[in-house]
């Protein structure tokens, strides 16, 4: 099963690489909106024809944050599902295809009412802001598609398990279903507020909206969200770089563990994205806080296994000293070099969550600039570097392709690049946020008020940065086009790695879905039954809808 | 005498376990770097009380 000569069949590729070029598509468009912002937060340049910031700033987040993501990883997943336990059936793909479609119609939908300018609400929603109809109705059809692939997924899987009664299943199979299961289970709070809320308000239906109970349900939903993200990376990291480096996993059990706790950890702490806001009793927001920290402890792991991983390859090679296995590494390996830049930036990336996380903390950085430079760091460098790295071997595996070593070297500038103006666009942000810059403003001086006055340094490298980054941007298209339509054709491997032999044998415990989802809900129970009644017992009036762009 | 040595016991199979000490090295910077940033915000905040 974990041969390495073993290929995705033609018609499960055909499906994964209709989602890969819709995300890549989005990241084109998203980009530009990207390079545009930060540009206009620089002072020196206005939006011709009237176009709103904030019209591209909601371009932007929907484009990259939501639909680059969303499609690159359940492409990925379906690939990823398909190799590692056998060639989808008829009914799995025809639903693959039924959730693409509607994902790629709700995309055009949202971006089409986003464009013309009746959208420009965040992609945070963010209630009293109120948005056209189609641009929920679009998401909504996101949503949904999502979840008819993710259902997909499940059948799959299902079907293997029965195939295979008493077997551990193959592992990047575990992990796409843990990351549906979150996504399933977090996304129910976004559609509750977009069918319940936000799409009978903007019809005109009703008057008002519950705002609290508004952003609570994005909320319960946004910070898993993240780990929706978060999660293939860590698959390409626990189960395919190993691999790529020709080494071995440190341990197929650790890498399910900490999968399993992610799924437990991640959903209930939505609280400490909303650590300001009034109406929600301080003892909930410490419980959710407590919880925000318990998700350290699988991340902390991962860190653990992937540097455990390069050592043991690096030993294994004959280095010597305390950080000798570091020069053993395959540094001139695009599939290797661009997701290891990623695991980098987790770094600080990481360190900067836990500033977020902390109640005390998060009142020197909320609001704050600061927050978008954390998860510019988080998604938009270990994340995306991590899928583009990805997207070097899965591309041409699908395509019936080789990269050549001219485009290797392109992806090893396209990093080098990318990290570049990554260091200077978020550590701007990071300082700037500390001195009070606000994040989603269009350039302002507050009346040349001196506070102001001091963040402009800062936006003017954050637009150096933002600059550097869009080429970064043109490059990775440059190589992605050239591997789906004009590089050699041949065979590219699909690599999926095997475990060390030192490793202990995978308990079956963590495929008892019941214990696991069981275990969420109630912790998701536990930690908002009491607040969210009480946000919708003691509810204000409601409030009327704004359009203020 | 001698102690008669018995020699039919099976040995029992003792497993080298791989060296890791750049991991827990690289694990205790990155321990050290969290707390590091943790503390410089939270002296910030102090500062601004």
């Amino acid at each position: 099963m974990m041969n390495g000569t073993w290929k995705v069949d033609a018609r499960d590729g055909k499906l994964a690489m209709a989602h890969i070029y819709v995300a890549f598509v989005a990241l084109a468009l998203g980009g530009l909106a990207g390079l545009l912002q930060v540009l206009v937060r620089s002072g020196k340049f206005e939006l011709p024809a009237g176009i709103s910031y904030y019209t591209i700033l909601t371009t932007h987040g929907v484009l990259l944050g939501l639909v680059l993501t969303t499609f690159f990883i359940i492409g990925f997943q379906f690939a990823a599902v398909s190799r590692t336990a056998g060639t989808l059936s008829d009914r799995v793909r025809f639903w693959g295809w039924v959730g693409f479609w509607l994902m790629t119609i709700g995309t055009a939908i949202t971006a089409f009412y986003i464009l013309i300018g009746e959208a420009s609400v965040l992609y945070t929603f963010y209630a009293p802001l109120q948005a056209h109809a189609g641009f929920y109705i679009g998401l909504t059809l996101v949503v949904v598609g999502s979840w008819v692939s993710g259902f997909a997924m499940f059948a799959h899987y299902a079907k293997w398990k029965k195939a295979h009664p008493g077997q551990v299943s193959p592992l990047l199979t575990f992990m796409s279903v843990v990351n549906m299961v979150l996504w399933l289970v977090c996304s129910l709070g976004v559609a509750a507020t977009v069918l319940f809320q936000l799409i009978p308000w903007s019809l005109g239906y009703v008057d008002r909206i519950n705002v609290l109970v508004s952003r609570t349900l994005f909320w319960y939903f946004g910070h898993p969200l993240v780990y929706f993200w978060l999660l293939p990376a860590y698959m390409i990291w626990y189960a395919i770089i190993p691999k790529i480096i020709g080494g071995k996993m440190f341990s197929d059990s650790l890498a399910r563990m900490s999968f399993i706790l992610f799924l437990i950890f991640s959903i209930p702490v939505g609280f400490h994205h909303q650590l300001v806001e009034p109406g929600i009793d301080p003892a909930w927001k410490y419980l959710q806080v407590v919880l925000t920290f318990m998700v350290v402890i699988p991340s902390l792991m991962t860190a653990f296994s992937m540097f455990a991983t390069f050592e043991m390859y690096g030993r294994s090679k004959g280095a010597t000293g305390l950080f000798g296995w570091l020069r053993k590494l395959p540094w001139n390996d695009a599939r290797f070099f661009a997701p290891f830049i990623g695991m980098l930036f987790f770094i600080p990336a990481g360190a900067g969550g836990l500033v977020n996380a902390s109640h005390q903390l998060n009142q020197v950085v909320h609001n704050t600039i600061w927050v978008t430079g954390h998860f510019h760091l988080t998604l938009a460098t270990t994340v995306v570097l991590t899928f583009f790295g990805a997207a070097y071997w899965l591309i041409p595996h699908l395509t019936g392709r080789v990269m050549t070593k001219a485009m290797n070297r392109l992806a090893i500038i396209q990093t080098i690049v990318w990290s570049i103006g990554m260091i200077f666009m978020s550590s701007a942000m990071h300082f700037a946020g500390l001195l009070g810059a606000p994040r989603r403003s269009a350039f302002s001086t507050y009346g040349d008020a001196p506070q102001a006055l001091e963040w402009i340094p800062y936006q003017i490298a954050q637009a150096v940065g933002g600059t550097i980054l869009f080429i970064g941007i043109i490059l990775v298209l440059i190589i992605v086009t050239n591997l789906a339509f004009f590089a050699p054709k041949g065979e590219t491997e699909f690599p999926v790695a095997e475990v060390a032999e030192q490793a202990e044998r995978t308990p079956l415990v963590f495929e008892n879905w019941k214990l696991w989802i069981g275990i969420a809900v109630v912790l998701i129970l536990i930690a908002y039954t009491v607040p969210f009644i009480d946000m919708i017992q003691n509810a204000p009036p409601g409030s009327k809808g704004f359009k203020l762009w | 005498m001698k102690t008669q040595l018995n020699t039919n016991t099976p040995k029992t199979k003792v497993e080298k376990e791989p060296a890791l000490k750049g991991t827990l090295a690289s694990v205790l910077f990155l321990g050290f770097f969290l707390i590091f940033t943790w503390v410089s915000v939270y002296f910030l905040f102090l500062n601004r009380l």
